[in-house]
């Protein structure tokens, strides 16, 4: 039995699952459930809907390139029945998973790498920018310890050349 | 059936905004194209090949479109891999089968979906049909496009060794 890929989210299509869609050049679309197939008759494109694997693709979201994908292959021929190869097959197949799953969280891992940091200037920038929403400007001039330190900028003449060219 | 809804739309427009059409025109049709095609985008509800449904030919018969006169199997219509007797209302100069004659034919695409042996669904693009004799055996000698592999279940065996792709 062929398990077939969805052709607007890339999952599996299970036997007795969706719908298939021929176009008259014979062109067979396959669908794993209505919600892809009524993506597909709005037009949607597939990349740019965020869901689907082609997006996760397209943007770096997931890993692409990696050897554990080479062991699924679509083949036309089928493939003589040997025991050995079948037994040795399905031992390895739990193998091979673990590995693809391990390699998946390190790529999350390298993705995520630098979030910390940048949340951390976020939260600065907020606390800089709107921080007279919690307390008014007044209080600050009372009490100086609550304010971030000022910066120094050197600004020349420039604001005045640029009134008079107002 | 594009064309008469738009000059549908655009008749209507102009009636509504008589007045107001000399000062903005650019505007206004702008606007109606936008709602025309928002309408035709959904799709239409397909439903079963019955009584007046027009389907085209994708044999070399000669006759171009039939209309579908009589489903032979149930009680709603034809469905796909159904036989149906049709008339034919186009038809090329000098074909087998001439305008006017009544044929019988197995509906080869169908754009209902139908289900499977494994419970999924397939449909096609279009309704198509491919005329036959009343023993079954096909009038012309090719069959164009996809055909769908439940012909066989059906003993349509020589429409399925004529067709170029079996979906």
């Amino acid at each position: 039995m062929r398990l077939e890929k969805c052709w607007f989210c890339s999952s599996t299509v299970y036997p007795g699952h969706g719908i298939q869609f021929v176009r008259n050049d014979a062109k067979i679309f396959r669908f794993c459930r209505s919600k892809c197939h009524k993506n597909f008759k709005m037009k949607r494109n597939p990349r740019k809907v965020k869901w689907t694997k082609a997006y996760r693709r397209v943007h770096g979201k997931d890993m692409t390139q990696d050897s554990t994908f080479e062991f699924e292959r679509k083949r036309n021929r089928p493939e003589r029945y040997d025991r050995n190869l079948a037994e040795n097959v399905l031992k390895a197949i739990p193998k091979i998973d673990k590995i693809r799953v391990s390699r998946e969280e390190q790529h999350h891992r390298n993705r995520m790498k630098g979030k910390r940091q940048k949340q951390h200037r976020e939260a600065a920038r907020e606390l800089k920018q709107s921080i007279s929403l919690v307390k008014a400007p007044s209080v600050f001039q009372q009490d100086q310890s609550l304010t971030l330190p000022k910066i120094v900028v050197s600004v020349s003449q420039q604001q005045s050349e640029n009134r008079m060219e107002e | 059936m594009a064309a008469t809804v738009a000059s549908r739309c655009s008749r209507l427009g102009r009636s509504l905004f008589g007045g107001l059409r000399n000062s903005f025109p650019g505007l206004l049709t702008t606007s109606h194209e936008l709602t025309c095609s928002n309408f035709l985008s959904q799709q239409q509800q397909r439903t079963f090949i019955q009584m007046r449904t027009v389907l085209k030919v994708v044999d070399n018969s000669g006759a171009k479109k039939v209309m579908c006169i009589q489903a032979l199997k149930g009680k709603k219509g034809a469905r796909l891999g159904d036989t149906i007797i049709a008339s034919v209302k186009e038809a090329h100069p000098n074909g087998k089968v001439k305008k006017g004659k009544v044929v019988y034919g197995v509906v080869v695409r169908a754009a209902m979906q139908k289900g499977r042996c494994d419970g999924s669904e397939v449909k096609f693009d279009d309704n198509a049909v491919v005329l036959v004799d009343k023993q079954g055996q096909p009038i012309g000698t090719r069959v164009f496009g996809p055909v769908p592999h439940e012909l066989r279940q059906k003993k349509h065996v020589k429409i399925l060794t004529l067709a170029g792709h079996i979906a």
